[in-house]
């Protein structure tokens, strides 16, 4: 090991276990808790809602006794195929009293369409205009009128075969992409900010000078981020083993008989069955990695930028416009996982700090391997010369100015010193 | 290895306009112990760490441990910075463990030195304590193990004695000259005399950002005449034991004291015992390091006074 690594995993590991070995990261560790027990209480009051409010929604149709039967027939016929089922449709039979107005005024139920008078040029009232509940309604008297004129039909008695070699849907693909690139993306919002206040303690407690003459400052900053990307890493493979040991509890509970009747576990083993382009292993391996890449690069760009900052307040005012970037990328690749040929995608994947994501997408959609060892190495790339930059900056300010911890208050401060030195000497004695 | 551990020379370094180090050169020999003094502000920490490459200089060069870039030979040096830190949440072993082991250390090696280092310090109490825990002497007492625990052929310090009572200012004093036994050199900055004048064969004086003196201690002592204080027996006609004086000598009480240049000591004592004012107390000392250093720096300003003034005067006129 050369000294450069070996004091890079020096202070890696001290940062590691100043961070593990306090109770505040069990607290960090179990924030997710937090949130899916806060996401379940949520769903549950949003289902209750959606529950007490099913069943009022209505659209109305008022026609003739004649016209009853073939009202609901066609309903029926129709409102399978719907891609959004309608509301339930009550009829009624027209009586001279029945003002459609009135009907859709009744308290009691939402009331969103009612129709009325002959079929051939009924009288809907909406609730909104041009709505959906409208045009079904429309829809219905159509189809009862050409029902009744084409008579009796033989029933068409389709034969359904599925494809069982298909191969995974381009739109399927488009959307592992961006699952990936979602995923990614919020475990680097949630890991990578916090590197931006990790120079902050030194600053604070004055080891930085140790640190800066024993060791160089690459690997102080390199060595860093190690840690930071080891508490990630760690808190990831918490969660994936919580999750796995879940699944797997789960899965012994439940009675086979019970999963097989579920309507549920055919669409996820559909899901399963889709596959990136690339492959499951591959994916889900490349994906890791470019999550560590998309760490490692803005994890370098906070620390680097965080360095400069002298005081908590400052790096606390960085933490709007870090949030801001990550969010920027996100968007950026998220966009460009929509659209894998575009320019746009092929921007994502060039431009370094959306490059892992972009590529993770591309890696759902595109079944090339080799290009991602090229947006591995230019990334690394990119890492090394951040890390660079942030050193130099760091070194040309923050260490050179003496007290004044900070690159653009050196001069000042100099400035300053030397003002009180000529005021000093120039007082008589 | 040649015979110089430290050659740093003609460094500088501005901070804006103002010039914080002017072209101060240190050469310290292999194995020897070397202060660097200096008043408070004078540029003794901005030259330390441009010496071991903390801080890139403006101007100048250093070399450590014969001729090597001073990154190239991190893991021979010790350096204990002027502003004292350490992890508030670690314990006493781990941290010089830690600061061991970036210099390249191992991690159980440096554990095992830390206790052993801190029991001979009188610190074995606290060697598995948080060093939020400790005194501030004590949490510089660990910094300092820390610094040396890899047993460095180099060893730079900063005002190290500053803060510490004065039975670990006296543990420190044997811990330095134990580690000059050991073969080590050491190079540290203060601006006590006193530590200098009992530890150092060879001091720098830096005053104002340059370098103003550099020698042995008797060389610095040396700068001024020897003191005398001489109490004649019979006191009562001060005129006459005047004239016998050098022209100066000004009496306290019944002690007379004033300056003489080396060569005069032995007219002196004849002309004394010539006059037959008898002699109840005669001192012919050296003046302490301290008013070599006191008189050094105030030469110092009076010339960047005198510079002031004149500056003033050419402003007025112009």
């Amino acid at each position: 090991m050369t000294p450069f690594i070996q004091s890079m995993f020096v202070i890696a590991r001290r940062d590691f276990l100043a961070i593990v070995a306090t109770p505040t990261f069990l607290l960090f560790l179990l924030a997710p808790l937090f949130m899916v027990g806060m996401g379940l209480a949520g769903g549950m009051g949003a289902s209750q809602l959606a529950d007490s409010a099913r069943g009022k929604g209505r659209i109305v149709a008022v026609a003739d006794p004649a016209e009853i039967e073939a009202l609901r027939a066609a309903d029926s016929r129709l409102r399978a195929v719907m891609p959004r089922e309608p509301a339930l449709l009550e009829l009624r039979v027209a009586t001279p009293a029945a003002d459609p107005v009135a009907i859709a005024r009744e308290k009691g139920s939402d009331t969103y369409a009612v129709m009325s008078g002959p079929l051939d040029a009924p009288r809907i009232v909406e609730r909104e205009a041009d709505s959906g509940s409208g045009r079904y309604l429309a829809l219905l008297a159509g189809e009862v009128r050409r029902a009744k004129a084409a008579g009796d039909l033989p029933p068409v008695t389709p034969r359904f075969e599925s494809l069982a070699s298909a191969g995974t849907s381009i739109a399927v693909q488009q959307s592992l992409g961006f699952g990936a690139v979602f995923v990614i993306f919020l475990l680097t919002l949630l890991l990578a900010g916090q590197t931006v206040s990790s120079l902050a303690e030194e600053k604070g407690n004055k080891v930085i000078e140790i640190l800066a003459a024993a060791v160089p400052l690459e690997s102080v900053f390199l060595g860093k981020l190690l840690g930071f990307l080891g508490v990630a890493v760690l808190f990831i493979a918490f969660w994936m083993a919580l999750a796995f040991g879940g699944g797997l509890i789960a899965a012994t509970q439940m009675d086979p008989a019970a999963i097989a009747a579920a309507g549920k576990a055919g669409k996820a083993a559909t899901a399963l069955a889709a596959m990136p382009a690339t492959g499951w292993p591959f994916f889900l391996g490349i994906g890791f990695i470019y999550f560590v890449m998309s760490f490692l690069l803005l994890g370098a760009v906070f620390l680097g930028v965080g360095a400069q900052a002298a005081t908590v307040r400052e790096i606390q005012m960085l933490s709007l416009p870090i949030t801001i970037f990550q969010v920027g990328m996100f968007s950026l690749c998220a966009a460009a996982a929509s659209a894998p040929d575009s320019g746009l995608a092929r921007f994502a994947q060039i431009f370094p700090f959306s490059s892992p994501l972009a590529m993770a997408a591309r890696a759902a959609t595109d079944d090339g391997q080799a290009v991602h060892l090229l947006a591995l190495g230019w990334q690394a790339l990119w890492v090394a010369l951040v890390i660079w930059i942030s050193v130099r900056l760091f070194r040309a300010g923050v260490l050179s100015s003496g007290g004044g911890w900070k690159f653009w208050r050196g001069a000042k401060a100099a400035a300053a010193a030397a003002a009180a030195v000529e005021a000093a000497s120039s007082q008589p004695r | 290895m040649n015979d110089f551990s430290v050659e740093a020379d003609g460094l500088t370094k501005y901070f804006g306009d103002y010039k914080a180090v002017d072209q101060v050169s240190l050469a310290v020999p292999t194995g020897s112990i070397y202060g660097v003094l200096g008043p408070n502000g004078a540029g003794k920490t901005t030259s330390l760490r441009m010496t071991l490459g903390i801080i890139d200089p403006d101007a100048g060069t250093s070399r450590l441990l014969g001729g090597h870039k001073p990154q190239s030979v991190r893991h021979r040096i010790g350096y204990l910075p002027e502003e004292r830190g350490l992890y508030p949440g670690m314990k006493a072993r781990e941290a010089i463990a830690f600061m061991g082991a970036l210099r390249g250390l191992d991690w159980s090696e440096g554990r095992r030195r830390a206790a052993t280092f801190m029991t001979e310090l009188g610190l074995e109490r606290v060697i598995d304590a948080k060093i939020r825990k400790m005194s501030k002497g004590m949490a510089q007492m660990v910094q300092l193990i820390g610094s040396i625990v890899h047993a460095p052929d180099l060893i730079v310090l900063d005002e190290p004695f500053s803060g510490l009572d004065p039975v670990n200012q006296e543990r420190l004093e044997t811990l330095v000259r134990r580690e000059q036994a050991r073969g080590a050199t050491i190079l540290f900055s203060t601006h006590v005399m006193a530590h200098a004048e009992r530890l150092c064969d060879r001091i720098a004086i830096i005053a104002r950002s340059a370098r103003r003196f550099e020698g042995t201690v008797d060389e610095a002592r040396a700068l001024l005449p020897m003191q005398v204080r001489y109490t004649p027996r019979d006191a009562g006609d001060s005129a006459a034991v005047a004239a016998t004086l050098p022209a100066g000598a000004e009496r306290r009480g019944d002690a007379w004291h004033f300056a003489i240049e080396d060569d005069d000591v032995e007219p002196l004592l004849a002309r004394i015992t010539a006059s037959g004012h008898g002699v109840t107390g005669l001192s012919i000392s050296r003046p302490a390091l301290h008013d070599a250093f006191v008189h050094i720096v105030r030469q110092v300003d009076a010339s960047f006074d005198a510079d002031a003034a004149e500056d003033a005067i050419e402003e007025a006129s112009a």
